[in-house]
């Protein structure tokens, strides 16, 4: 009697062990495979005034070239990117070189303000548009 | 002996006569021998895996599953729900495969049980299952989609606000598996040619000398289903496959042998559910766009359609007999409507050609059997009388 019921809650142990192994596979594909989108914004946040011209690449993506309050987007896969930026003066010379990696979790979009973050700003990082 | 050669012909008259009308239509059309192997190439890859999954049910003895639309829409319902969330390339579909299966195991389960009340007419209950489940499919993704389950993307849902469009693009995972392993078979000048413009990248280049222009090879795929036939010749030799392989024989039997007919009838169509889950999602990433109403309906009708053009019956059926079904069927949807066009000045006769021919097949196909099998029965009662030639 007390081994069929061990043999029983071994049996649904096994099961509940599979079941537990399949979630959390499904959690770390949802983890790894999500597509985000990423708002590269040139525009006025606080004291952060726009950059004359910033140039951004995400990841191996195509350059964005962004005047002021202009705003572009990008698209990554994962929850990791590395967002490399070179901010302008007027007379188009290079006067900053940044480069970050940067980790977005489970969240869907970000929006990064660039004078902020080439100011150095921790809170970058702002509310995506709907 | 006539009976012997009679048999012969019986048996193989179905890819006879899809051979026949190929090797006319074939130089009708005009197409280049590398186009046509590519289209091939492309179409294998796609529909192999679902035909695949009708094999376990007819071991089984329980005729052509024409339930497998069900577990296409589990499918389909995991793509939905991985385009919802935006979770892209092999993950994406992996993770569709995951959603899926589950729904797939609870459907196969479901349709297990209603077949097991239906011994004898499995093919029938199985296809009008399929238009129930396809009423239930149907409320789920058009009413409860947006209302009850979340769905986010606006590109995902109507207008109104719920219920999903009926055509999604699977951009996300579009191809995924097919260029996994990016290969291309092609001459060895094509070959050098073909790294001058490329240079030499991430992909695997075959070269074959006889061979003229270049094919794209969705290895991964072909892999996949290379294993999914191991698999099968695997399950043949199990426990499990030699049980549905003696209820395939006769049910009576195999319940006096201690076979548990009704669990073993209802595991062959979790299996055949859950495999065309996959075969359906594979399917449609290399389509590359869902129809999120109707792509389930094409999934079975063209699955069966294939596997009796390659010589399958309703009670036997081999991976040999899928591959050819894959090529005869596949090869006349390719070159018919051009062939038509390029005998009456018309594409639209030769489809209608093609439709006409093909169904009409699949109808001589499932008579032939029906009167074999009658014949055989007549055959196995004068045996037992010990009447071998006259009548009764």
């Amino acid at each position: 009697m007390f081994v069929a019921f061990l043999k029983f809650l071994m049996r649904w142990f096994q099961r509940l062990v599979v079941l537990a192994a399949l979630i959390a596979l499904g959690v770390w594909l949802f983890y790894i495979g999500r597509e985000h989108q990423i708002f590269l914004d040139n525009k006025t946040l606080g004291d952060f005034k726009a950059l004359e011209q910033i140039n951004v690449r995400v990841n191996d993506s195509e350059i964005a070239e962004l005047m002021q309050r202009e705003r572009d987007v990008r698209k990554v896969v994962g929850p990791e990117f590395e967002i490399k930026a070179e901010v302008f003066n007027e007379d188009g010379e290079i006067i900053n070189r940044i480069a970050k990696k940067i980790k977005i979790n489970f969240s869907k979009d970000i929006m990064i303000n660039l004078p902020a973050f080439a100011a150095g700003e921790e809170n970058f990082i702002v509310p995506a548009p709907r | 002996m006539i009976r012997k050669l009679f048999d012969i012909i019986a048996n193989n008259a179905v890819p006879a006569v899809f051979i026949i009308i190929s090797a006319f239509a074939i130089p009708l059309s005009g197409f280049s021998a590398s186009y046509l192997v590519q289209e091939l190439l492309t179409r294998i890859g796609r529909n192999s895996f679902l035909i695949l999954s009708l094999l376990i049910p007819i071991m089984a003895g329980m005729g052509l599953n024409f339930g497998m639309v069900l577990g296409a829409m589990a499918g389909q319902i995991g793509l939905l729900l991985i385009c919802d969330w935006g979770i892209v390339g092999i993950p994406g579909m992996v993770l569709a495969c995951l959603i899926g299966t589950p729904i797939a195991i609870v459907l196969g389960i479901f349709c297990g049980h209603i077949l097991n009340r239906a011994k004898g007419r499995e093919m029938v209950t199985s296809y009008i299952l399929g238009f129930f489940i396809n009423g239930v499919y149907q409320m789920v993704v058009l009413y409860l989609m947006g209302w009850i389950i979340p769905i986010t993307n606006p590109n995902l849902l109507l207008s109104r606000g719920y219920g999903v469009r009926n055509a999604v693009s699977l951009s996300g995972i579009r191809a995924v598996l097919d260029n996994l392993i990016p290969t291309i078979i092609t001459n060895p000048e094509g070959a050098k040619q073909f790294l001058n413009i490329n240079g030499s990248g991430s992909f695997l280049l075959l070269q074959l000398p006889f061979f003229d222009g270049a094919i794209r090879l969705p290895l991964a795929t072909f892999i996949i289903i290379a294993l999914f036939c191991v698999f099968i010749i695997w399950f043949r030799k199990t426990k499990l496959g030699q049980d549905m392989r003696a209820i395939g024989q006769s049910q009576s039997v195999a319940d006096s042998a201690g076979i548990p007919v009704n669990r073993t009838r209802i595991i062959a169509i979790v299996i055949s559910t859950v495999l065309a889950c996959y075969g359906q999602i594979i399917y449609l990433q290399n389509m590359g766009t869902l129809n999120t109403y109707n792509s389930h309906d094409q999934a079975g009708m063209f699955s069966i359609a294939a596997l009796l053009i390659g010589g399958a019956s309703v009670s036997k059926a081999t991976i040999t007999n899928v591959f050819v079904g894959v090529v005869l069927f596949h090869l006349m949807f390719i070159v018919a409507p051009m062939a038509g066009k390029n005998l009456i000045g018309e594409a639209q006769i030769g489809e209608y050609f093609r439709v006409f021919v093909s169904y009409g097949i699949i109808a001589i196909a499932l008579v032939l059997h029906a009167w074999k099998r009658n014949r055989e029965r007549e055959a196995a009662r004068r045996s037992l009388r010990g009447n071998k030639g006259g009548n009764a």
